[in-house]
C-alpha cells in the first residue's frame, strides 16, 4: 500500500528530473481482461498507485429482457449471463421460478441437475485456470483446459442440442432424459479428465516461476473477504468455510455431502489451487450422481404459460465463481414483474482496486485473472 | 579448386589488389546471403515453433497452407510484405520508422563472423576477436528496442521499451562472463601437444573458429581408416561443455533474456502489455522486428554450438577436406553445413521447448535472477577456474588433473545451481508471503463464525423413485 508520501518521495528525482504518474488505460480492448473491462490504472514507474474498474461495456439489460419475457423464456437469456457457466444460470434461476410456485422437481430430475452443475463447474474452472496461466504467460495450460473443457460442451451438445447456450433445464424438470450411452461417456470422460489434471498440475503447480508470481500475491485476509461480500473459490481461498452447497444445501445436494475445498493461504495462488481442488470435488460428485441415478420421471407437468402466484422470492445457488441467486417478484402475471441476477464476478470485482494498489503492473494482471471474472455477468 | 568455392562465396574477391567495385560486390554478395539465410532460417524456425508447440499442446498447428501446412508462414511473409505501412499520426516519425531497421541490422552484422563450413563463410570469420565483436552486435540490439517504444508514442510500448532496456542491459553481463571461462580453457589448452599455439604459451584466441578447432584436436592420426575418418577433427570428449556444463546453462538462460524470448519475455509480454514495443507496428516493419528475434536466436545458439559443443565439426568433415580433391571437400563442406544447423536447431528446439513450459517472470524477479545469482555465479567461476589452473600449475601436475577437476568442480555446481534458483526463489516468495501469513495468523484468533450456521432442517427430497430407464 502505497502512501502519498511515499508516491511524492519517488517523484522527486535526483538533479532537477522530473517525473510524474502515468495514467493507462487498460481495455476495454486488451488482450487479458477477460472481456470488456476497463481498467484506469494510476502508475508511478511499475507501481501501481490507483485502480478505477469501469464497467458496463457488454451491457444486454438482461434483468429487463426477463421482465419483458413469459417465465418459460427467460431460461434462454440466463444462459448469457455467466457465459462460462450457463447451465449454473439456469439451475438459479429455474430454481427461483419453482421457489415461487411451489414445484418440487422429481428426484432423478434433481440429480441430472446436479450431475450438469457439476460438469459446468468443472468447465468454468477449467476456462479461470487456462486464462490465469495464460496471463501469467504460460502459454501450454490453456490449451490443455480447453482440449478437457471441449468433452464437457460435447456432452452438454448431446444433451441439450447446443454446446455453449444449453437451454436445458425447465421449470419443474429438464428438457431430456439422456440420450443412449451418454452416462457412459460422461463416466469415460471423466476418467480422461482426472488423469489430464494430474498432468495439467504436474506442469504447473510445482513450477518455481509460477509460486513466485503467485504466492503473496493479492492476498485478502478473511474479514476482508466477508466485509466484500466475497464468495466462491475466493472466500474459500481466504479461509472462509463457505460453500451453499454444504451450507444451505438445494436439490440434490441435499442427499449428495459436497467436501468444500478450503485454502489458508488467501493469495493468488490459493485461489488457483481452491479452483483446482474443486474439479477433482466435482469429479467425484459425478460419479456419485451417476451411481446414484434415480429413475422415475425429468419432469413435472407444468402448463406453458406459468403464472406463479403474487410474491417475491430470493434463490441461490453456489455457482462456479461464487453465490449466483435470482431475486423474482411476481404479480401473478405471466411475466416476472422484476427480475434481479445476483451475479458473483460483480461483487467479486469491487476487491480488485483494493489488491491492486501498490503491486507491480504485471502482477494487476496476475491478480485480476485469479478473481476469475466473467464480464457477461459483471455487465449484465 | 578451393578457390572456385571461396570466390562464388565472395570470400576473396576483394583481396588482392584492393578494387572498389569488386568490394561493393562482396558487400552486396554477403548482405543478401546473409539477408537470405536470416528469412529462411526465421521462416523454418517459426514453422517449427508452430508445428512443435501444436504438438507438446494437442492440436495440430497450421496444416492448410501448403502440404502439412509447410508453405503457411511463406504466405505470412507474402502478406506481410505486401500490407500497407501503417504508423500513427502522433508517433515520432523519424525514430518510429528507423527503429526496425536498427534492430535489424546488428543481427546482419553479426551473421557475418559466423562460419558455416570449413569454406563456407564471410571474411569476416576470421575476425580474431569473434567473441567481443558478437556481444557487441548483440548488444546494439537494445538501441533499436528503445527506439521503437519512444518512437510510438504509446503507453505500452515506452513501458515495453524501457523494460526491455533494463532487461538487456542487465543480462549481457552474466552473458559475457560467462564465455570467459571457455576462454580461459583455451589458453590453458593452446600449446599442448597436438592443440594449436597463438604466439607465446599461456595465450588463448577469442576467434571462434578457434575455440571451435581446439575443442577437436585431442585425436592423433592412428592409421586406422575407419577411426581417422570418424575421429578426425571431431573429438567430443573435449568440448567445452563438458568441462563448462554450468555455464552453458548460464549463457542460454542469458541468451533467453538477451533475444526477449519466454520466460523473459517481458517487453512484449502480451497479457500485459499488449505486444510492448511492436504494438504499433505492423506489415513490414513489424516482420523486421521479428525476423531480428529469430535471427538473434540463431545467433544464440550458434555461439553457443561453436564455444560448448564443436561447432560444425563431425565425422568425416576434416577427413574428406584431408583428401584434397573438389568432390571430396564439397561434400565435407556439406557435411559440416548439416552438422552445425542440425546443432544449431537442436538448441533453437530448446528455446520452444521453454516457451511452451514456463510463465513468465515478473520485472523485478528477473532483476533479481540476473544480479543476484548470474552474475555471483559466473564471477565464482571465473575464480574457481583460476584459482585451481594455478594450484595445478604451482604444484608442477598435468593439464589433464586441471581438466578433470574443473569439470567436477563445474557439473557439482550445475546440481547446486539448480538448488539454489530454487531455494532462492521459495525464499524470496517466503518473504513476500510473510504479510500475508502474519495477517492469516491474526485472522485464525478471531475465526468469522459463518461456517455453523447450517439449516437445522433440511427438507427431503421427494421419494418417487422407481426403476429407471437409462
Amino acid at each position: 500500500m502505497a502512501t502519498n508520501q511515499q508516491i511524492n518521495a519517488g517523484v522527486e528525482g535526483a538533479e532537477g528530473t522530473q517525473s510524474q504518474e502515468m495514467l493507462l488505460n487498460m481495455g476495454p480492448q486488451h488482450p487479458s481482461t477477460h472481456g470488456v473491462l476497463r481498467l484506469v490504472l494510476t502508475l508511478e514507474g511499475e507501481t501501481v498507485v490507483d485502480c478505477t474498474p469501469v464497467i458496463g461495456y457488454l451491457h444486454r439489460g438482461i434483468e429487463k429482457i426477463l421482465e419483458n419475457r413469459p417465465y418459460m423464456g427467460g431460461i434462454r437469456y440466463m444462459d448469457n449471463c455467466d457465459y462460462l457457466s450457463p447451465m449454473l444460470n439456469e439451475t438459479a434461476y429455474v430454481g427461483a421460478v419453482e421457489q415461487l410456485m411451489g414445484i418440487e422437481p422429481p428426484r432423478r430430475a434433481q440429480y441430472i441437475r446436479l450431475l450438469t452443475n457439476e460438469l459446468q463447474r468443472i468447465a468454468s474452472h477449467l476456462v479461470g485456470i487456462g486464462t490465469y496461466l495464460m496471463d501469467l504467460g504460460a502459454v501450454t495450460p490453456i490449451l490443455w483446459c480447453f482440449r478437457d473443457r471441449e468433452g464437457i460442451l460435447s456432452l452438454f451438445e448431446a444433451l441439450g442440442g447446443s454446446r455453449f447456450n444449453v437451454n436445458y433445464l425447465r421449470v419443474g424438470g429438464v428438457l431430456h432424459d439422456f440420450p443412449k450411452n451418454w452416462l457412459k461417456e460422461c463416466s469415460a470422460f471423466l476418467d480422461q479428465l482426472e488423469k489430464n489434471m494430474v498432468e495439467l498440475e504436474g506442469l504447473i503447480t510445482g513450477n518455481e516461476i509460477f509460486e513466485a508470481r503467485t504466492q503473496g500475491v493479492g492476498y485478502i485476509d478473511p474479514q476482508q473477504a466477508l466485509a466484500y461480500g466475497l464468495t466462491g473459490p475466493m472466500l474459500r481461498a481466504s479461509g472462509v468455510n463457505w460453500d451453499l452447497r454444504v451450507n444451505r444445501p438445494y436439490m440434490a445436494y441435499r442427499e449428495i455431502p459436497v467436501r468444500p475445498q478450503v485454502r489458508q493461504e488467501g493469495d493468488c495462488f490459493a485461489r488457483y489451487k481452491v479452483r483446482v481442488q474443486e474439479i477433482y470435488e466435482s469429479i467425484r460428485l459425478c460419479r456419485e450422481a451417476i451411481d446414484k441415478l434415480p429413475g422415475g420421471p425429468i419432469g413435472t407437468r407444468t402448463p406453458i404459460a406459468l403464472r406463479p402466484p403474487r410474491g417475491e422470492t430470493y434463490f441461490a445457488l453456489e455457482s462456479s465463481k461464487g453465490e449466483q441467486g435470482v431475486y423474482l417478484i411476481s404479480d401473478g402475471s405471466e411475466y416476472p414483474w422484476r427480475a434481479k441476477v445476483r451475479g458473483p464476478s460483480f461483487v467479486n470485482l469491487q476487491i480488485l482496486p483494493e489488491l491492486l494498489r501498490g503491486h507491480k503492473m504485471s502482477d494487476t494482471i496476475a491478480i485480476l485473472g485469479s478473481l476469475d471474472i466473467v464480464l457477461g455477468e459483471v455487465d449484465r | 579448386m578451393h578457390t572456385f568455392v571461396l570466390s562464388y562465396l565472395g570470400l576473396q574477391l576483394a583481396s588482392n589488389p584492393p578494387n572498389i567495385w569488386l568490394q561493393i560486390l562482396e558487400f552486396v554478395i554477403a548482405f543478401l546471403s546473409i539477408f537470405g539465410f536470416i528469412m529462411t532460417s526465421a521462416i523454418i524456425l517459426i514453422l517449427a515453433e508452430r508445428k512443435i508447440m501444436g504438438w507438446m499442446q494437442d492440436r495440430y498447428g497450421p496444416l492448410h497452407t501448403g502440404p502439412w501446412g509447410l508453405l503457411q508462414t511463406v504466405a505470412d511473409v507474402g502478406k506481410l510484405l505486401l500490407k500497407e505501412d501503417i504508423h500513427a499520426g502522433s508517433t515520432d516519425k523519424a525514430v518510429f520508422l528507423l527503429a526496425p531497421s536498427v534492430f535489424m541490422a546488428p543481427v546482419i552484422a553479426a551473421f557475418a563472423v559466423l562460419p558455416f563450413s570449413p569454406y563456407i563463410g564471410l571474411p569476416g570469420t576470421a575476425l580474431a576477436t569473434g567473441i567481443v565483436y558478437l556481444v557487441a552486435m548483440s548488444s546494439l540490439d537494445v538501441i533499436g528496442v528503445i527506439m521503437a517504444g519512444w518512437g510510438s508514442n504509446n503507453k505500452y510500448s515506452l513501458i515495453g521499451g524501457l523494460r526491455s532496456a533494463a532487461q538487456m542491459i542487465s543480462y549481457e553481463l552474466p552473458l559475457v562472463l560467462a564465455l570467459i571461462g571457455v576462454i580461459m580453457f583455451t589458453s590453458v589448452l593452446a600449446g599442448l601437444p597436438g592443440f594449436p599455439s597463438y604466439g607465446q604459451s599461456g595465450v588463448g584466441t577469442i576467434s571462434l573458429k578457434e575455440i571451435m578447432d581446439i575443442q577437436n584436436s585431442a585425436w592423433h592420426k592412428t592409421g586406422i581408416g575407419i577411426l581417422d575418418f570418424i575421429f578426425e577433427g571431431f573429438t567430443p570428449w573435449t568440448w567445452f561443455f563438458l568441462f563448462q556444463p554450468l555455464m552453458l546453462v548460464v549463457y542460454y538462460t542469458c541468451g533467453l533474456a538477451e533475444t526477449n524470448r519466454a520466460p523473459f519475455d517481458l517487453p512484449e509480454a502480451e497479457s500485459e502489455l499488449v505486444a510492448g514495443y511492436l504494438t504499433e507496428y505492423s506489415g513490414m516493419r513489424w516482420a523486421l522486428f521479428f525476423l531480428g528475434e529469430y535471427g538473434n536466436m540463431t545467433i544464440v545458439s550458434a555461439i553457443s554450438t561453436y564455444l560448448f559443443l564443436g561447432g560444425f565439426s563431425g565425422p568425416g568433415v576434416t577427413y574428406l577436406l584431408g583428401l584434397n580433391s573438389f568432390g571430396w571437400s564439397f561434400l565435407a563442406n556439406i557435411l559440416a553445413l548439416i552438422y552445425f544447423i542440425l546443432k544449431v536447431y537442436a538448441l533453437c528446439f530448446v528455446f520452444i521447448w521453454i516457451r511452451s513450459t514456463l510463465p513468465r517472470l515478473r520485472a523485478d524477479q528477473l532483476m533479481q535472477f540476473a544480479w543476484l545469482i548470474l552474475i555471483p555465479v559466473t564471477l565464482l567461476n571465473i575464480l574457481v577456474t583460476g584459482a585451481i589452473y594455478l594450484v595445478v600449475a604451482a604444484l608442477g601436475l598435468p593439464t589433464w588433473v586441471f581438466l578433470v577437476v574443473t569439470a567436477a568442480i563445474n557439473w557439482a555446481g550445475l546440481f547446486a545451481f539448480i538448488r539454489i534458483v530454487g531455494a532462492a526463489t521459495s525464499a524470496t516468495t517466503r518473504r513476500a508471503q510473510a504479510p500475508a501469513i502474519r495477517a492469516q495468523r491474526r485472522a485464525a484468533l478471531a475465526t468469522p463464525a459463518l461456517s455453523g450456521t447450517i439449516p437445522a432442517r433440511v427438507p427431503e427430497l421427494p421419494q418417487e423413485a422407481t426403476a429407471g430407464k437409462q
